[in-house]
C-alpha cells in the first residue's frame, strides 16, 4: 500500500516537471537554443526512477516471496494440494 | 484459482499499462522537441567511409578527422556515406546518427561548452571499425 | 541415432544445442579476455576478433537456444497431448539433422559482419566465401525452423487427444504452439532477405546496394521484421519451462491458466508490430519512430502477466529451493530488469545515447543470458532425472547457479553503465578512459565467474549422467506431487470426472 503511495508521488513529481518546462520551451536564437544534452539525459533519468522504483518493489516481492515461502520457513504451512498430492 | 483472473491482477495490468503511456508520452515530447531545427543552422556535410570521417562547411572548407565549431551556434549535420552504413557518434553531446550509402541524414545540435570531445563510429563497418574515430574541436567565438 | 521417435530426436537436439552453448560461451571468453585491457592480449588483430562476436552470437542464437527449445519440445509436446509421437516423426529427425551441416558450415566459414550481416558491408565488403557460408548455413537453419514449427502446430492442433480441450493443455504446450506459429509467420522473410543478400553478392541484383538502385534500410526492415518476434521465440519456450517449475516445487497449481495463454498470445500478435525499434539511428521519420515506440510498448503488458502468474504461484505455496527452483526465480528477477531496460530503451530520444554501445549489448544477454539461458538452464536440472533416470549432483547444482547469477549480474549491469559512457559495441580495441578500462575489468572478471560455473554444469552434467544416483522416478524431488504423472496417463480425464 505504501509503495503504491510512493510511486503515485514520484509519478506525480515527474509529470508535473516536464509540464512545466514545455510551457517555459527554448527559444530559437543564438544563445538559447535548447540543448539536446541536457533534454536526453533529463529523459533518461526520469524513466530511470521509474524503472527503479518498479524494480524495487518487484525484486522487493521477489525476495519477500521466497522468505516466506521456503519450506523452511518456521511459518510454512503445507498447501491445500498437498493431502491429494495432485497439483 | 486456476483458470480466470482476478482483480489484484488487473489492477496490476493497470498501472503497468499507466506507466507505459507515461514513458510513451515523454519520449514523443522529448523528440518532438529535439527535432525541431533552428532556421539559422549552419549546414555540415559529414562523409564517413572505410575508417575515417570528412567534413565540409558551408564556406566550402573541408576537414578529415577533425571538426573545428563555434561555441553557442547552431550547427545542423548532413551524413551520409559513400561505401559501408557507418554511423556518426559525438557521444557527449548525444549526436548519433547513421551514415547511410545512397541516402542524407540530418541532425542539428548546438555546443555550449569549449572544449575537445571525441568523434566515433557506431555501426561495425568492418575492420578498422574499432578505431574511426575523430575530434570535435569547439572554439569560443572570434577564436 | 537415426530414430525418427520424439524422445531420440528430442535427446540429439539436446546434446547438439548443449554442445553449441559450451563452444559459443567459449568464444565469448576469448572476447572478454581481449577486452580486458587496452591494447592487445589475445587475438591478434581486429578481423578475427570480429569474426569471433559474430560466430559467438550465430552461434548462441540459431544453434544453442533455438535447437534447445526444440529439443524439449520434440520430448515433451507428445506427452503433453496425449499422443504417441509427433504428427511427422521422419520431419522432426529431418530437421535435427539439417543443424550439424549448417553449423558446421558457419563454423567453418567464420564469417566477421556480425550476426545481423547488414549490407552494404556484407554485400561490398565482407570477405568471402565465409559470408557466403553463413548465408547458406542460415538458410539451411530457418528451413529446419519452419520444418519444425510446422510440426509442432500439427501435434498440437490436430493431433492432441479429442478429450483434452485446448484450454486445458499445459502451458508449456502452449508456448510451443505460439512460438511454432510465430515462427512460420516471420522466418520466410528472413529467408528472402538471405536470398537477396546472395544473389546481392554474387552481383546479380541490386535490391541492398545504392549503386544499382538499392537500399541498405530495406535489408534493416526484412531482417527485423523476423527477428524481432524471433526474440519471443527464443523467450517464451523459456518462460513454457517456468510454468513447469513454479507450480511443482510450489505445490500448487499455477495461479490463472486462462492469464498465460492470454499473455503467450497477445505476446505472438503484438510482438510484430515494433521491429524498427531497432531502426531509430536510421534516419526514419518522427510518426515511424512514434508508431514503433508504440507497438513495443505494447508487448509489455503480456511480459507482465506472465511475472505476476509467476509470482501469484509461488504466493501461498510450501517452497522446495532445489536447483530448477532456483534457476527459475533467478531468470525471473533477470527478466524483469531486462524488460525495464528495454521500455527505456523504446524510448526514441534515448537511442541517441544508447544505440550500438555497451547498453545494448547489456540489454540484450540480459534476455538472453538471465532469462532464456537460466529457465533453459532450470529446465535441463528439471528433465535431468527423466530423461537419464539418475540424479545431477543438486550442491554443484546449486553452486552453479549461484557463480552463474552474480557474473551474471557483474557482467551485464555493468555493461549497461559502459554504454552510458560511450563505449561503442562490436570494437576489437578502445582508448584508454578510465572508466571503461574499470568497467571492462570487472566485466571480464564476471565473465569467468560465469565460465567457471558453467565448467562445473559440464561436469555435473557428464559424471552425473554415467554415475549419478538412480532418481525415484515417481518423485525424484521429493515434492509430494508426481513427476510428470498427469503426462503419463493413457487419458487427461480423473476418475472424479475432471482433467488432470
Amino acid at each position: 500500500m505504501k509503495a503504491i503511495i510512493g510511486l503515485g508521488i514520484v509519478l506525480g513529481l515527474l509529470l508535473i516537471l516536464p509540464s512545466i518546462q514545455y510551457v517555459l520551451a527554448a527559444g530559437d536564437e543564438p544563445g538559447e537554443y535548447l540543448d539536446r544534452r541536457v533534454e536526453i539525459w533529463g529523459l533518461f533519468y526520469r524513466l530511470m526512477i521509474v524503472a527503479f522504483t518498479i524494480g524495487t518493489v518487484v525484486s522487493g516481492t521477489i525476495v519477500w516471496l521466497v522468505l516466506r515461502f521456503r519450506e523452511s520457513n518456521p511459518k510454512a504451512k503445507p498447501t491445500e494440494y498437498e493431502g491429494s498430492g495432485e497439483w | 484459482m486456476s483458470g480466470h483472473s482476478s482483480w489484484p491482477e488487473w489492477v496490476y495490468i493497470g498501472v503497468v499499462v499507466a506507466l507505459l503511456c507515461y514513458v510513451g508520452a515523454e519520449a514523443w515530447n522529448i523528440e518532438r522537441i529535439i527535432e525541431h531545427v533552428p532556421a539559422d543552422a549552419e549546414i555540415i556535410k559529414v562523409t564517413g567511409q572505410q575508417w575515417l570521417w570528412t567534413f565540409e562547411h558551408e564556406d566550402g572548407t573541408k576537414e578529415i578527422g577533425e571538426l573545428h565549431l563555434e561555441k553557442g551556434k547552431a550547427y545542423k549535420f548532413e551524413i551520409t556515406s559513400i561505401d559501408v552504413i557507418h554511423s556518426f557518434n559525438i557521444h557527449d553531446y548525444v549526436v548519433l546518427l547513421d551514415a547511410v550509402p545512397g541516402r542524407v541524414n540530418t541532425v542539428w545540435f548546438s555546443p555550449t561548452d569549449a572544449g575537445e570531445y571525441e568523434i566515433q563510429c557506431r555501426e561495425y563497418c568492418g575492420l578498422i571499425h574499432y578505431n574511426m574515430r575523430g575530434t570535435l574541436i569547439v572554439e569560443d567565438k572570434g577564436a | 541415432m537415426f530414430s525418427t521417435h520424439h524422445t531420440d530426436v528430442g535427446l540429439l537436439y539436446l546434446i547438439t544445442s548443449l554442445a553449441f552453448m559450451f563452444m559459443g560461451g567459449a568464444l565469448a571468453l576469448i572476447l572478454r579476455l581481449e577486452l580486458f585491457a587496452p591494447g592487445t592480449q589475445v587475438i591478434a588483430d581486429s578481423m578475427t576478433y570480429n569474426r569471433i562476436f559474430t560466430v559467438h552470437g550465430t552461434t548462441l542464437i540459431f544453434l544453442f537456444i533455438l535447437p534447445s527449445a526444440s529439443a524439449f519440445g520434440n520430448y515433451l509436446v507428445p506427452i503433453m497431448v496425449r499422443y504417441k509421437d509427433m504428427a511427422y516423426p521422419k520431419l522432426n529427425a529431418i530437421a535435427f539433422w539439417m543443424i550439424p551441416p549448417a553449423g558446421a558450415l558457419i563454423w567453418l566459414g567464420f564469417a566477421d559482419f556480425t550476426w545481423y550481416a547488414y549490407p552494404t558491408y556484407s554485400v561490398i565488403s565482407a570477405p568471402g566465401p565465409a559470408a557466403d557460408m553463413w548465408i547458406f548455413g542460415l538458410k539451411i537453419l530457418g528451413v529446419s525452423s519452419i520444418l519444425g514449427s510446422i510440426n509442432f502446430i500439427v501435434t498440437i492442433m490436430k493431433c492432441k487427444h479429442p478429450d483434452l480441450p485446448l484450454s486445458k493443455m499445459p502451458l508449456l504446450a502452449w508456448a510451443y504452439l505460439t512460438s511454432s506459429l510465430i515462427t512460420v509467420v516471420a522466418v520466410p522473410t528472413f529467408a528472402a532477405a538471405l536470398l537477396m543478400l546472395l544473389t546481392d553478392r554474387l552481383g546479380a541484383s541490386g535490391f541492398f546496394n545504392p549503386l544499382m538502385g538499392g537500399d541498405p534500410i530495406a535489408y534493416q526492415h526484412l531482417f527485423w521484421f523476423t527477428f524481432h518476434p524471433e526474440v519471443y521465440i527464443l523467450v517464451i519456450p523459456a518462460i513454457g519451462f517456468m510454468y513447469e517449475i513454479f507450480p511443482r516445487f510450489s505445490r500448487k497449481p499455477i495461479f490463472s491458466h486462462g492469464s498465460g495463454v492470454t499473455a503467450f498470445v497477445l505476446l505472438a500478435l503484438v510482438g510484430f508490430a515494433s521491429w524498427a525499434h531497432h531502426m531509430y539511428a536510421t534516419g526514419m521519420s518522427f510518426t515511424e519512430k512514434t508508431v514503433f515506440m508504440v507497438g513495443t510498448l505494447a508487448a509489455v503488458p503480456a511480459s507482465a502477466m506472465h511475472t505476476f502468474n509467476f509470482l501469484a504461484t509461488m504466493w501461498g505455496g510450501r517452497i522446495k529451493f532445489s536447483t530448477p527452483i532456483m534457476w527459475a526465480v533467478g531468470g525471473i528477477a533477470l527478466f524483469f530488469s531486462a524488460g525495464a531496460g528495454g521500455v527505456v530503451n523504446s524510448a526514441m530520444p534515448l537511442d541517441f545515447i544508447t544505440h550500438d554501445s555497451y547498453w545494448v549489448v547489456g540489454h540484450f544477454h540480459l534476455f538472453v543470458m538471465g532469462t532464456i539461458l537460466f529457465g533453459t538452464v532450470a529446465f535441463v536440472y528439471y528433465m535431468f532425472p527423466y530423461i537419464t533416470g539418475r540424479m545431477y549432483n543438486e550442491m554443484w547444482g546449486k553452486v552453479h547457479f549461484i557463480l552463474s547469477f552474480v557474473g551474471t549480474v557483474m557482467v551485464f549491469f555493468t555493461q549497461h553503465i559502459l554504454g552510458l559512457f560511450g563505449m561503442p559495441r562490436r570494437i576489437y580495441d578502445y582508448p584508454p578512459f578510465p572508466e571503461w578500462v574499470q568497467m571492462n575489468i570487472i566485466i571480464s572478471i564476471g565473465a569467468f565467474i560465469i565460465g567457471i560455473s558453467m565448467a562445473i554444469f559440464l561436469a555435473n552434467l557428464i559424471y552425473s549422467s554415467a554415475k549419478g544416483k538412480p532418481a525415484d522416478m515417481d518423485d525424484p524431488f521429493g515434492l509430494g506431487g508426481k513427476y510428470y504423472f498427469p503426462y503419463q496417463a493413457k487419458t487427461p480425464h480423473t476418475e472424479d470426472g475432471g482433467y488432470h
